[in-house]
């Protein structure tokens, strides 16, 4: 493994005298940035710091509002009811089956958790230049709880997103859905936060280089959602241009969760394999990046 | 003897100016091109006078933080960085805390490091007293039950009781600052580093901030490396010193060695002048001055002049009056241009010539600070034959020996008068409350 930041001395042969030889130093600080940056040990001992930073970030967000946490459930509602009205009504995109109001939610609570995860995580640099300037600490932190709050956040949105179900399923004859498919909604939940979580470290790398790629970013993912099946169904497109929502790594996703909660959606196993390899390999080279260039990007910000 | 516990070897940091980038891709991708692909000039980062240099080799100028630091630390001790802004006193604790890296140079250490580099850091002034103590000791690297554990000790330490549960952007800033460095001061790493932290909060809580430090340092062990600007702190809280001087190491050892030499060659003196040229000396038809000086009668010579120290003025001056009677007044003014005092000489008669005089200001009479001289010279103690203003400028430093109050001294003058407290009485008295 290669050294960590404050790694243990692998060999202390080339310490300079002779009564030095048996000292055994803890650490040690050098030029050279690593890869691998923090050790899994390292992480672990801020764990609380994590939590604590989840904890602030909820605390803030809703401190002085008038209707506190329920701005987690009324900002999905607002963007159903839009969505039902323009899509559904006025431009009148088929939902496949789906009553319209399961469909969009599906969409819009999934979508969420990785706009939501992905925009925070790759501002990561620019929002905390003041502390990572003055305190270390594992910088990758500070991606993983905000991962955490916004995996929170979603985790009450589905909450809403079971009940509307619930209701769906008691009051309109829609079919509950089955066992085994259920298991892979923790699954496509998992892997939209690894993506969005990939996506974020390294953009917080290119954001904090380049400020003018925040706006570029905001931009893009705007537009990233139309090629996302939130709001249509891949069985929608035309086979012409299908294999261009395909490519995106979330459409299966998507189509996976929509398939397994309400039964519509189409996925296969190539599909899935392609997804789950893109985000692997893609969450990797993030973390390297995010190691390797941290340090560098100290001096800059 | 005790283990080293910070060892420091060829420690560089340097930065280039010009090839960190611009900030801006679309300027970045500009810049390869004209620079690297084009081999011109850098259309972003001209440097005056290497335009040529610079442009050609795509190279560009570099600064040096900190260059070739070597130093030992040994368990227990307690360092004091000292020297100019700008010296790299920041950076070298940047680097020792991990926040930023080296350029060359390596630091091996044992055992844990906790920094405190600046007061309040991770706080948030949305959230509680009380949230923000855990959250600030978390992010100096405490865990969950540390905290726990020490947060009735934080608490008092701050004297924030009462507003626990309100929002700290609510507090008075010397309020949040006492919250702050409570935390920090509740750390129990094996090395802690500090810097400058007492710039803020008043005279009050600096007291009580360096009571802790030296607390810390002395009762429990702790190494500690410790930058101020004031020399009274560093002297009385550290047994080491570094000076640093752009970047280099100008000298290490104990802590008054260091802090001598520092101040020494800080202090803004202009102590001697003299003309062998009547022509050019400063005056007028009737006087002009020869020489004037000023003799510090140091205990140590390479010490600095500090307010025991007891000053000599010397002067001559070329008489062209005769048979006059002349007489010269020496007034010591504040840097400010507060008269601290006027002292005039004897008058006597004189005959044309060169007068010489002399004058000792005694040590443990003037406060510390900046300080001008001029002379007067006056004819029959009435009419003025010459003044000469700011003939003469220096530096005291503080000096508090025992006293453990580094607060500014008030007053012009600070003498030391017989004064004695004494016990006329013994009686068991309730204490009324």
């Amino acid at each position: 493994m290669p050294p960590n930041f404050y790694s243990h001395l692998q060999d202390d042969s080339s310490t300079t005298t002779s009564s030095e030889t048996k000292e055994e130093w803890e650490w040690e600080i050098v030029h050279k940035t690593s890869w691998w940056g923090t050790s899994f040990q390292d992480l672990w001992a801020y764990r609380h710091l994590a939590i604590g930073l989840v904890r602030r970030d909820f605390l803030l967000v809703y401190q002085q509002t008038i209707l506190g946490p329920f701005w987690v459930l009324l900002q999905p509602l607002l963007t159903l009811v839009t969505y039902v009205v323009v899509f559904g009504k006025v431009v009148g995109i088929s939902t496949g089956g789906v009553p319209p109001v399961l469909f969009y939610l599906a969409g819009i609570v999934l979508w969420n958790l990785f706009n939501d995860s992905f925009t925070g995580i790759s501002s990561t640099f620019r929002d905390n230049a003041q502390v990572f300037s003055k305190v270390y600490f594992p910088r990758l932190i500070i991606p993983v709880a905000r991962l955490g709050g916004y995996l929170f956040h979603f985790g009450i949105q589905f909450g809403l997103l079971i009940l509307v179900l619930g209701y769906y399923v008691l009051f309109h004859h829609v079919a509950v859905p089955s066992g085994r498919w259920l298991l892979l909604v923790p699954v496509a939940i998992l892997l939209v936060g690894a993506l969005s979580l990939a996506l974020g470290l390294f953009f917080s790398v290119m954001t904090a280089k380049y400020r003018d790629m925040s706006h570029l970013l905001s931009l893009g993912i705007r537009l990233f959602m139309f090629l996302t099946p939130v709001i249509y169904p891949v069985s929608y497109v035309a086979e012409k241009w299908r294999w261009l929502v395909q490519l995106n790594p979330l459409t299966p996703l998507f189509e996976l969760f929509r398939r397994a909660l309400l039964g519509q959606g189409t996925v296969s196993v190539p599909q899935f394999a392609y997804c789950f390899t893109f985000t692997s390999v893609l969450l990797l080279a993030a973390l390297l990046i995010f190691n390797k260039q941290g340090d560098k990007l100290i001096d800059i910000l | 003897m005790a283990e080293v516990v910070i060892q420091v070897e060829q420690l560089s940091k340097v930065y280039r100016l010009g090839t960190i980038g611009t900030g801006y891709l679309i300027q970045d991708l500009q810049r390869w091109w004209t620079t690297t692909v084009r081999k011109q000039q850098d259309p972003f980062f001209q440097l005056p006078g290497t335009h040529v240099s610079a442009g050609k080799s795509g190279q560009s100028q570099a600064l040096w933080a900190l260059q070739d630091l070597n130093f030992e630390v040994k368990r227990g001790e307690v360092w004091g960085i000292i020297g100019n802004n700008g010296a790299g006193k920041s950076t070298l604790l940047k680097i020792i805390s991990r926040i930023i890296r080296p350029s060359h140079g390596i630091i091996r250490g044992k055992g844990k490091v906790s920094s405190l580099l600046e007061v309040g850091t991770g706080f948030h002034p949305e959230l509680s007293g009380r949230e923000n103590i855990f959250l600030s000791g978390y992010i100096l690297g405490m865990s969950k039950r540390e905290v726990q554990a020490k947060f009735d000790e934080i608490v008092a330490f701050s004297g924030v009781e009462h507003f626990l549960d309100t929002p700290v952007k609510r507090y008075s800033s010397g309020m949040y600052v006492r919250l702050a460095f409570a935390v920090a001061a509740h750390l129990e790493p094996d090395i802690l580093i500090i810097d400058e932290v007492l710039a803020v909060g008043d005279a009050e809580f600096q007291k009580k901030c360096l009571g802790k430090m030296r607390e810390v340092a002395h009762n429990q062990g702790r190494t500690i490396l410790f930058v101020s600007h004031s020399m009274a702190a560093i002297t009385s809280l550290c047994d080491h010193g570094l000076w640093l001087q752009q970047g280099q190491l100008k000298a290490q050892g104990t802590v008054g060695q260091v802090v001598n030499q520092y101040l020494v060659s800080t202090q803004q003196s202009n102590a001697k002048q003299s003309w062998n040229d009547p022509a050019q000396a400063p005056g007028n038809e009737h006087i002009r001055f020869k020489q004037v000086e000023l003799i510090p009668q140091l205990v140590q010579p390479d010490a600095p002049l500090d307010i025991r120290t007891p000053l000599t003025v010397k002067f001559q001056f070329w008489n062209f009056t005769s048979d006059t009677v002349i007489s010269t007044s020496m007034v010591l003014f504040s840097a400010g241009g507060e008269c601290i005092f006027d002292v005039p000489s004897t008058a006597t008669r004189f005959q044309a010539g060169i007068v010489s005089g002399e004058c000792t200001i005694p040590g443990n009479f003037l406060n510390d600070g900046a300080y001008y001289i001029s002379l007067y010279v006056i004819k029959d103690t009435t009419t003025s034959l010459f003044d000469y203003e700011h003939c003469l400028t220096f530096e005291l430093e503080d000096y508090r020996g025992e006293i453990q109050w580094f607060g500014k001294w008030w007053g012009a003058v600070r003498p030391v008068f017989p004064f004695r407290l004494t016990q006329t009485e013994f009686s068991q008295l309730e204490a009324r409350l």
